[in-house]
């Protein structure tokens, strides 16, 4: 099996979740996409760290990322309650003012 | 000649005052209080006058103790100098000289100016660009004396343009009004005209002498050096180097000077206010080409050709604008068609070469001229004319006005020419020197030049004694005409009143002017009676200025006196008849109704350039610019701004602002990228490097190649990151032979590929020199053993009987038969196989024709390796 089972893993993770990123209109469900793909990278980052076991340069990075998740769902929930108030609604499609 | 004379700051003094003037009213003017502007303006005009008194008489005592050549200088510094064809370097100096001719002048300029300046302090008091006005003036002061004092051409250009564009701007003083703004452009294109010949003359001038110094200029033309013929001349009689000059310059004084063609935006320039048409437009700035004319004098008079051209067109000039001014109802009109008239005696006396008396005239005309026009100015003041006062409304103004009435009587004694006063003393000079040429000179175009000028000017002397006193008859005698008026609207105040002191003193200085400066120029020999008289002006203007002698004989100057005097006579006489005390235009119910009009309408010239001229040059600009509407703007700036905008809406529709939509675009160029990088990109060329040959790869980011030289499905080694390969070649890799021919004759080239069956070669159409004398087979070649043979099939060499039937030819050789040469070639092909990271691979191929002697010592083994070779 090795670590080809695992990159799988990964591959369809990220995919589900820029999948999800791209389909879904609600903001909510749009960070848990983003979440999902970080962690397939996580994924990625462990198995390869595991395959390659001379450093541990990959669980750190894991932890990075971990902690860059944390920041950006911090943030991200921020701007979605701080639109919510401004339009009643965390609908995407309704944030266009930035078009043309 | 003059360079150890002392420097004579004065001069620049005389020209600095007012251009300073010009600069404080021009900055400051409208903060400063009005009295100060006036102050300024005719102060600054006065200290130059004093200035040019306290010159002219140090320039007098100069001439009393010395030679004639007394002048003053002042050299101020070289502006630049100019590279002539010849090698020559002109300097230009910014130099000024007061001689006895610039003396006169600038003293008339300050002095009338001055006056004028005092007047204007009055006229304009009521104006609110009173300090623009006074600006403008002082401008044109000093533009004026840097014509005057200027002692070289380029110098004097610079006041010349000065004095023109000052002349434009107080046309156009009341540039609300668009007639008086177009006026003001009439003139100033007008004298761009004259002004281009002004410049041609000059470097025709500058050509000859190397100079543009006017003393240099008169030095050459008096030793002779414009003689000789012009040196480029198309057709006909060719003349010489002084009468093109001459033309050229002339042109530029019939601009400024208003002469036929170019007079006609003097009458319009009366748009500008009367002190202007007084100092600009009559006193100072037309006379500017008369002032040309005497500083040139020894250069215009080696041109008798250029002179009768002078004479007649002013002869023409006076003619026309008097004729012209006997039918105007307005009193500038009339004044400004006499000034035309007047211009053109002084030309004529020019033309005669009598240019003391034709600067005499400028003299005695600056006074009695100025002083009509401010008298005109006075009257129009008097009854709120504004812009100019019809005569026949007018009438009886003697018992209201009588300080101008009496001022304007005595000018118009002066212009008409009654005796003793100024204007009798210059036109008895100018008549007497047309006199003068019908009996001095043999030739019979001068006589009959002669001739015509003297009639001419008679007839013109006539008409303006007529004219001056139909104007004065109907202005200051009978009833005044508007007193039924109700004061408002377009007629005159019914209560006229006269003019305050600033302007009665100017009138009463210039009506002296006009009676006493005369006696300057006295003639210098009595008519009858025969005594003589000191003729101050003539022995004082000999420094300056060359022309013919005075005749000594008596019958000459009686008959030139005898014709002023009755010319003045009849003139002033049908005048007291037919106007005195009238109030109609008599004379136009006494002439045909259409005659009348046409004179009344100026002859119709303005309408004629209209026509001939202005016409189809505005046709061409209308073209011109429809052009630019359609094709500049339209096609190439409105067609594609319209393109632009519409794809930049049409793409702008890509910014939606949906966040999704932005997502996608990212992930589509993400995976493009990928698929891009996917597979390698191969590409593979040949070169001949260093006599070996190379195969180069294209490069790639982490790209591995392997090759296969030769193409034979085998790779000669593995993987490498080398992308140069150099084989080597043997007989073995040789794929195909193709034989290459080629015509140095024509240059034309072929190709063909050889197999060992016969192939045709098409070479007839090479011009090969080869003719068929047994068939019309083809000639063909093949490969046979290893060799490449040539069968003629019956085609000979020409002059040949010899060709032998089968040729070999050498590989990788050039052989010449005949006209041909013909080269057989190797080809192989390389192959190369490239891998990126991913692992993908692809794979390119090259065909290449081996370099001419890549194979030399190994063509022997040609022979068995063939067979290989034609698969």
């Amino acid at each position: 099996m090795g670590i080809s089972a695992y990159l799988a893993l990964a591959s369809v993770l990220f995919g589900i979740g820029a999948v999800g990123f791209l389909t879904r209109r609600n903001m909510l469900i749009q960070l848990m996409s983003i979440e999902l793909m970080l962690n397939s990278v996580n994924v990625l980052l462990l198995a390869f760290n595991r395959a390659y076991p001379g450093n541990h340069d990959g669980q750190a990075f894991a932890f990075f990322v971990i902690a860059v998740a944390a920041a950006e769902a911090a943030v991200g929930l921020a701007i979605v309650i701080a639109y919510f108030r401004v339009r009643q609604t965390i609908e995407t499609d309704r944030a266009t003012l930035l078009k043309y | 000649m003059h360079e150890d004379a002392s420097q004579q700051l004065t001069l620049l003094l005389i020209i600095l005052f007012p251009l300073a003037g010009a600069v404080v009213n021009g900055l400051f003017g409208r903060r400063l209080p009005r009295s100060l502007v006036g102050f300024i303006g005719v102060g600054s005009v006065t200290v130059s006058f004093i200035l040019a008194v306290t010159s002219f008489a140090e320039l007098f005592a100069l001439r009393a103790e010395d030679s004639h050549k007394a002048a003053l200088i002042y050299q101020f510094y070289e502006w630049f100098s100019l590279k002539l064809p010849n090698g020559a370097e002109v300097p230009i100096n910014v130099r000024f000289l007061m001689d006895s001719l610039s003396g006169v002048m600038t003293l008339i300029v300050t002095g009338v100016g001055g006056l004028i300046h005092l007047y204007s302090v009055g006229y304009m008091s009521e104006d609110d660009g009173y300090p623009r006005f006074f600006s403008y003036l002082n401008l044109f002061m000093a533009s004026m004396l840097i014509l005057v004092l200027g002692s070289s051409l380029p110098v004097m250009f610079v006041g010349w343009e000065g004095v023109g564009l000052c002349s434009y701007l107080l046309i156009g003083y009341w540039y609300e009004n668009r007639d008086y703004a177009s006026a003001g452009r009439k003139a100033f294109v007008a004298n761009r005209v004259g002004d281009f010949g002004v410049l041609i003359g000059m470097f025709i001038l500058v050509g000859v002498v190397g100079s543009f110094e006017f003393a240099d200029i008169n030095a050459a033309a008096v030793s002779g050096q414009f003689r000789p013929n012009f040196p480029v001349w198309p057709f006909g009689v060719v003349p010489s180097i002084a009468t093109v000059a001459c033309l050229f310059l002339f042109l530029g004084c019939t601009g400024k000077s208003a002469q036929i063609p170019l007079y006609v935006w003097l009458p319009d320039a009366m748009a500008g206010p009367t002190p202007v048409s007084a100092l600009i437009h009559a006193a100072t700035m037309v006379t500017a080409g008369v002032y040309l004319c005497c500083r040139l004098s020894p250069l215009f008079i080696t041109s008798d050709v250029a002179m009768s051209v002078i004479a007649v067109t002013g002869t023409l000039t006076a003619l026309l604008a008097a004729t012209i001014a006997v039918a105007q109802r307005e009193m500038k009109k009339i004044l400004a068609y006499s000034t035309v008239s007047q211009l053109g005696f002084m030309f004529a006396a020019v033309g005669v070469g009598y240019f003391a008396a034709g600067f005499f005239h400028v003299f005695t005309h600056a006074f009695f001229k100025a002083c009509l026009f401010l008298g005109a100015g006075s009257v129009m003041h008097a009854v709120h004319a504004h812009g100019d006062a019809d005569i026949f409304k007018l009438g009886g103004l003697k018992k209201q006005l009588p300080t101008t009435r009496w001022t304007f009587l005595v000018s118009c004694l002066a212009i008409a020419g009654v005796p003793l006063t100024s204007g009798f003393f210059s036109k008895d000079e100018i008549l007497l020197g047309a006199t003068a040429q019908i009996f001095r000179s043999d030739d019979r175009l001068m006589v009959a030049v002669g001739w015509f000028t003297l009639i001419g000017l008679t007839l013109a002397a006539v008409m303006t004694a007529f004219y001056m006193f139909r104007l004065y008859f109907l202005t200051f005698t009978g009833e005044y005409r508007s007193a039924g008026e109700s004061g408002g609207g377009h007629g005159y105040d019914p209560h006229p009143h006269e003019s305050p002191a600033s302007m009665k003193i100017p009138l009463i200085f210039l009506g002296l002017g006009a009676i006493f400066a005369g006696y300057l120029g006295m003639p210098h020999i009595v008519p009858v009676i025969g005594s003589h008289l000191p003729s101050w002006w003539g022995e004082w203007m000999e420094a300056s200025v060359t022309g013919h002698a005075h005749p000594e004989s008596m019958k000459i100057i009686n008959i030139a006196s005898g014709l002023a005097l009755a010319a003045m006579a009849i003139g002033i006489g049908s005048a007291w008849v037919l106007y005195r005390n009238k109030s109609k235009d008599v004379l136009a119910e006494k002439v045909p109704a259409r005659l009348y009009a046409l004179v009344f309408d100026k002859w119709r010239v303005d309408e004629l350039y209209d026509a001939i001229i202005i016409g189809p040059i505005k046709q061409v600009a209308t073209l011109v610019g429809r052009t630019d509407m359609t094709f500049v703007d339209a096609l190439l700036t409105r067609l594609p701004s319209f393109n632009a905008r519409e794809l930049g809406r049409f793409l702008s529709r890509l910014q939606n602002g949906v966040v999704q939509t932005y997502g996608m675009v990212l992930v589509i160029g993400v995976v493009s990228v990928m698929a891009m990088f996917w597979t390698p990109r191969a590409h593979l060329e040949g070169a001949v490097e260093g006599g070996t040959l190379q195969l180069v790869a294209a490069p790639g980011l982490g790209y591995e190649y392997r090759w296969d030289a030769d193409s034979d499905g085998e790779f000669e080694g593995g993987w490498s990151a080398n992308r140069i390969h150099s084989p080597t070649y043997g007989l073995e890799d040789v794929r195909e032979v193709i034989l290459y021919v080629r015509s140095p004759r024509t240059g034309a080239s072929h190709h063909y590929a050889l197999t060992e069956q016969w192939t045709a070669l098409d070479l007839d159409r090479l011009d090969t020199g080869w003719r068929r004398i047994r068939s019309s087979l083809p000639i063909v070649a093949r490969l046979s053993d290893g060799k490449v043979q040539l069968r003629l099939n019956g085609a000979q060499v020409f002059g040949k009987t010899d060709t032998p039937e089968i040729i070999e030819l050498t590989m990788g050789r050039g052989t010449g038969i005949e006209n041909v040469l013909m080269v057989p070639r190797a080809k192989v092909e390389a192959t190369v196989e490239v891998r990126n990271a991913f692992g993908n691979v692809s794979t390119a191929s090259r065909e290449m024709t081996l370099p001419d002697g890549y194979l030399p010592e190994r063509h022997a083994l040609f022979l068995d390796a063939t067979k290989g070779v034609s698969r």
